[in-house]
């Protein structure tokens, strides 16, 4: 019966070609102009490690200026200082925990031929490619030991081993930055988690860093963020040892424990080792520590613009307006074919045979328009492209899951847009069609 | 009242030409009761058009009420429509949508009338058929008899020269048929000139003469022996 | 006019007329809150900069060799690029203005710690700074080449003149001349206000401090320095070409980064905006014209299914124009339930969106105007039908079937 429905639908969409067409384009450009805007929702609504969700936490300590907090209403901090980062880190009190900073590095080619020229690093602790499930091609993330001695080794992203090494297991090869030699002991696999959700002061949609360097080369190699860094009280000690030891917030700090009550645990840690500060005579301000998952910290650093959500908003409104359209279309198509529709209930066809011939009809210029629709969604994230010039364009591309929630919602609207029409048409009494015309 | 001269009317396809008419030639006189009849495709219909002013014709004059309605343009053609005919259709041709005082109420709106002349008109027309209680009903409740005299009501209402009606019972059982022609007969009475097309020979027999149309041309004009004029009552409803 | 019996016929078809009505309502509310939205930041987007933006380009370089002097490196690259024919003037910057990344800080009018700090963009410049923003001093003077301090990041301390934006001056001494009056950071050094400019755009457009700036005689010393080049109109181009291949070649044991224009960078920092105004604007075309296509096809479906009644009008005696009338009566009607529906969903959007996306509310003429836009839409849209309605023979009067 369903094949048979399917033969009439197709049928009767090739008797009326320009209603037909009418129809389905009215679906496609609303699906068009929802999956356009549902696409960048997606992309920057994601948590692309939400399995890890009651186990990664983001700090934040309130060591901010007793007057003012950091962020109204009375939000500390979104960084920690060096001082609480590796304080943090000796307590190890987390299953895991890292502490990081994204620095520029100059890169000198060991080919004269390549000039010298600016790359992107992030500078950690080992336990942040285990915390992330970073994947590696070759070798694996540096030691305990070399974040313990300061050991100038790194972790080359895939990009940046494919332009150096031409792609080749480049473990134990030596690479220059900033005039220092490194040795490269491991490769990783393409990662791009979007959002970046362990950094999303510099740039929530950035790639991962070119390459990845240990913490503790902070220090011996005087390296200030290249991201975002406040201050609150002027540093008495004008060294780069006194901007360490400031009240300068400019490191990311991360820690991985085992479930929701044990980041309770660390949550009263964090506590009483503020206290402890407190003692010292910092943390002028009331006790405002905070643990956020993924999923809080994504929420909180407001990864979707309010912009996106109001684009969303607004093209499903526009969507209910070319549904509306396509009610009116349908309505006028099935009320034109009230003589068939006689004809069918007297040769014994129920109503709800009837019924289910015009919604599978309407399934099919539905499933007509969310295809040709995410042809559209498909024009228009790549004219977003063009407009996104920098890394925010990269939320404008389509994934499998958007086509099919593009051509499902698609069907949805328009049987759900068949219904009406259907029902009234298969609702008016057989012998009405039949007598008159 | 109403005259033609060697009216033709031709039909053009790609590939035919029809004449629907040709050299057609009738006097209606002002008062008369004509029957026009014929087969189907014998050129009535086209006639009726004609005469309605529905359609515009190839050769010959037109005289309607005295005005020489060979060349009017579109909006004139209306406006004679409106003001010296009125017309009755098989179908009856009542918009659904409208109640019956609505409906009759249609012609007088193009004609300009001002409200308080439309509802006298309405519910004067509408006694003449003897429906004025049934002003706010729509056509749908109406049986076809009842239907069909709402539409004479309308063709009254705006005071016609000329009533055109067009099978004016063919789409009736014999007694509404009956009451309808009794109507039109009331209506002939009392002055307005009637042509009515019809293939049936028990109507015609009601006029005061019969025209036979064929192929497009008047067969002969025979006056129909008077088959006993009476004097309409009001038709019950 | 004829409403009343247009009317009641209308209400016997509901359907099609509620659809349209309910398809009006939300394309007024849609195109409403889309437009005030695109002109919200079409304005925006086109403040004064205080700035001669398409004249100026950024060079951005990076030393690494050992014996790498950044105090030489600065005064070689600007004597260079200054000397470049078509080049106004040359000066280091610390941050690109209108690029989205800069450095801002509080000042007040007291050394007490716990007073009122108002939150200002902070810019470094030399004494040619001005000159290569084109931004105009309106009081005071400029700085003096011998009051340009070359500091160390880490040894950073505030030198003690400073020059304010008139925003700037104007909130942190409303009313008063800010010439020679003193400001403090949160240290007790004053720091005394020698000059003030017009407008000067800073570094975050959606802050609301965009145009408060304190302008610092400071030049920074460190491995990543950066120079504004302005040029004469319509050198930009060929200046840029000339100062790539001179910095490329540099002998200062640094190499050259990129060189972009500023419009680089400000069309980056609202290009976001830039993209949401292309789909509002793209949207709210779409809608009108499905609206306008809705209206049209319903309307010709009506006047089909109607083609016996308007023969019959028309052999009663409507002329062609009152079978247009009509239909347009008809239409504006629809419209018109439409757009009274519209002006509550308008009025309900923009609260929705001024509530949950702090967008501000709209401004009232918006919906009049937009409801005058659908009305000609309407019946714009409706014409096409109407004329073929109109086109109807009376003869289909007689015709059976």
């Amino acid at each position: 019966m369903f094949v048979y429905n399917l033969k009439l639908a197709l049928l009767s969409m090739r008797r009326n070609p320009v209603l037909t067409a009418l129809m389905v384009s009215a679906i496609a450009i609303g699906i068009g102009m929802s999956t356009t805007t549902l696409a960048i929702y997606h992309v920057l609504s994601g948590n692309p490690i939400a399995y890890k969700n009651d186990q990664l936490y983001a700090v934040q300590l309130d060591n901010w200026d007793p007057n003012s907090p950091y962020n109204d209403p009375d939000e500390p901090p979104e960084q920690v200082t060096y001082l609480d980062a590796t304080g943090l880190m000796k307590a190890a009190k987390a299953t895991h925990q890292e502490a990081s900073i994204v620095a520029t590095l100059t890169m000198q080619p060991d080919n004269p031929a390549i000039k010298p020229y600016l790359t992107i690093a992030r500078v950690t602790y080992n336990d942040f490619f285990s915390m992330f499930d970073v994947p590696f091609q070759y070798g694996t993330p540096w030691s305990k030991d070399a974040d313990d001695s300061a050991q100038q080794v790194v972790v080359l992203s895939q990009a940046t081993n494919e332009k150096l090494f031409g792609g080749a297991n480049s473990v134990g090869k030596e690479i220059t930055l900033n005039n220092r030699r490194f040795r490269v002991v491991g490769v990783m696999k393409r990662w791009n988690p979007e959002p970046k959700f362990y950094d999303l002061n510099n740039g929530a949609l950035d790639d991962p860093e070119d390459l990845f360097i240990p913490f503790s080369l902070i220090q011996p190699m005087q390296l200030h963020g290249s991201g975002n860094n406040s201050c609150w009280k002027n540093t008495p000690d004008k060294t780069f040892q006194g901007y360490l030891n400031s009240e300068c917030v400019w490191i990311q700090f991360w820690v991985q424990v085992k479930d929701k009550a044990a980041a309770e645990d660390y949550h009263s840690f964090l506590d009483a080792y503020v206290q402890e500060q407190k003692k010292l005579g910092r943390f002028p301000r009331p006790l405002n520590n905070h643990l956020r998952n993924v999923d809080e910290w994504l929420h909180y650093e407001k990864v979707v613009p309010p912009e996106v959500k109001v684009l969303v908003a607004l093209s499903f409104m526009f969507l209910a307006v070319c549904m509306l359209n396509t009610i009116g279309l349908i309505l006028a198509k099935f009320l034109r074919r009230s003589g068939e529709i006689g004809l069918r209930r007297a040769l014994g066809a129920s109503r709800m045979a009837l019924f289910r011939q015009y919604i599978v009809e309407t399934g099919v210029v539905g499933l007509g328009g969310g295809i040709l629709g995410i042809g559209v969604g498909w024009v228009g994230l790549f004219g977003l492209r063009h407009l996104l010039s920098g890394d925010a364009g990269k939320a404008a591309h389509l994934d499998w899951t958007m086509v099919g929630v593009g051509i499902s919602l698609a069907i949805v609207a328009s049987v759900l847009a068949g219904l009406y029409p259907a029902w009234r048409v298969v609702r008016i009494p057989p012998a009405l069609y039949l007598k008159v015309q | 009242m109403l005259k033609m001269e060697s009216i033709s009317k031709i039909y053009r396809t790609d590939v035919v030409q029809t004449h629907a008419l040709r050299d057609f030639s009738l006097e209606v006189k002002e008062g008369e009761f004509v029957a026009v009849m014929g087969p189907s495709g014998s050129g009535k219909s086209t006639f009726l058009n004609i005469a309605g002013l529905l359609e515009s014709f190839d050769g010959g004059s037109y005289t309607l009420d005295g005005e020489d309605v060979s060349h009017l343009n579109d909006d004139d053609r209306s406006r004679i429509r409106n003001q010296r005919i009125g017309f009755i259709f098989q179908g009856f041709n009542l918009i659904p949508d409208l109640n019956v005082a609505d409906n009759v109420e249609v012609p007088l709106r193009y004609r300009g009338f001002n409200a308080a002349e439309r509802a006298k008109r309405v519910q004067q027309a509408l006694e003449t058929v003897g429906l004025a209680s049934r002003m706010k009903h729509i056509p749908a409740q109406l049986s076809g008899g009842q239907q069909q005299r709402v539409a004479i009501a309308r063709a009254l209402a705006g005071d016609p020269r000329v009533l055109l009606a067009d099978e004016p019972t063919g789409n009736l059982d014999s007694l509404m048929a009956r009451q309808v022609l009794d109507l039109l007969e009331g209506i002939n009475a009392n002055g307005t000139t009637i042509v009515m097309v019809t293939h049936d020979p028990e109507l015609a027999r009601r006029a005061h003469r019969s025209v036979h149309v064929l192929d497009g041309q008047v067969t002969d004009l025979k006056a129909v022996p008077d088959s006993g004029r009476r004097e309409t009552k009001g038709v019950q409803a | 006019m004829d409403i009343r019996p247009i009317l009641s016929a209308l209400l016997r078809n509901k359907t099609g007329a509620i659809l349209i009505a309910l398809q009006i309502a939300l394309t007024l509310a849609i195109v409403c809150n889309a437009v005030f939205i695109i002109h919200d930041r079409i304005v925006k987007m086109d403040r004064p900069t205080g700035i001669d933006v398409d004249n100026i380009f950024v060079v951005d370089m990076t030393g690494y060799a050992p014996d790498y002097n950044p105090e030489t490196a600065i005064r070689a690259h600007l004597d260079e690029l200054r000397s470049i024919p078509g080049v106004v003037d040359a000066a280091p910057s610390e941050a690109i203005p209108l690029s989205g990344g800069g450095w801002n800080s509080g000042f007040q009018t007291t050394p007490d710690p716990k007073g009122k700090y108002i939150n200002v963009g902070v810019f470094q410049a030399d004494e040619h700074s001005l000159n290569t923003l084109g931004t105009a001093l309106i009081a005071g003077r400029n700085f003096t080449h011998e009051e340009i301090e070359h500091q160390t990041r880490d040894g950073y301390k505030n030198p003690n003149i400073a020059i304010l934006s008139r925003a700037a001056a104007e909130k942190i001494f409303p009313g008063q001349d800010p010439i020679g009056k003193v400001i403090y950071e949160d240290t007790p050094d004053p720091i005394t206000i020698v000059g003030e400019v017009g407008t000067l755009e800073g570094y975050w457009p959606t802050w609301e401090g965009f145009e408060r700036q304190i302008i610092f005689p400071t030049v920074f010393l460190r491995p990543n320095t950066r120079y504004l080049v302005r040029t004469l109109p319509g050198q930009q181009g060929e200046v840029m070409k000339t100062a790539e291949q001179k910095l490329n070649d540099s002998h200062q044991g640094d190499y050259l980064r990129h060189v972009r224009t500023l419009n680089y960078y400000k069309d980056r920092t609202y290009e976001g905006d830039h993209a949401l105004l292309v789909m509002l604007i793209v949207m709210s075309g779409l809608i009108l014209g499905i609206t306008a296509l809705g209206i049209a096809g319903l309307a010709s479906f009506s006047v089909s299914q109607r083609t016996k009644q308007i023969g019959t009008r028309r052999a009663l005696g409507a002329r062609r124009t009152d079978i247009v009338r009509y239909f347009m009566t008809e239409n504006w009607l629809i419209t018109s339930i439409g757009v009274i529906l519209g002006s509550v969903f308008a009025v309900a959007l923009n609260y929705w969106l001024v509530v949950l996306f702090k967008v501000s509310p709209i401004s009232w003429y918006y919906i009049p105007v937009g409801i005058l836009c659908l009305w000609a839409l309407g019946l714009t849209a409706v014409m096409g039908p109407a004329l073929r309605a109109a086109a109807i023979p009376p003869a289909i009067a007689t015709r059976s079937v």
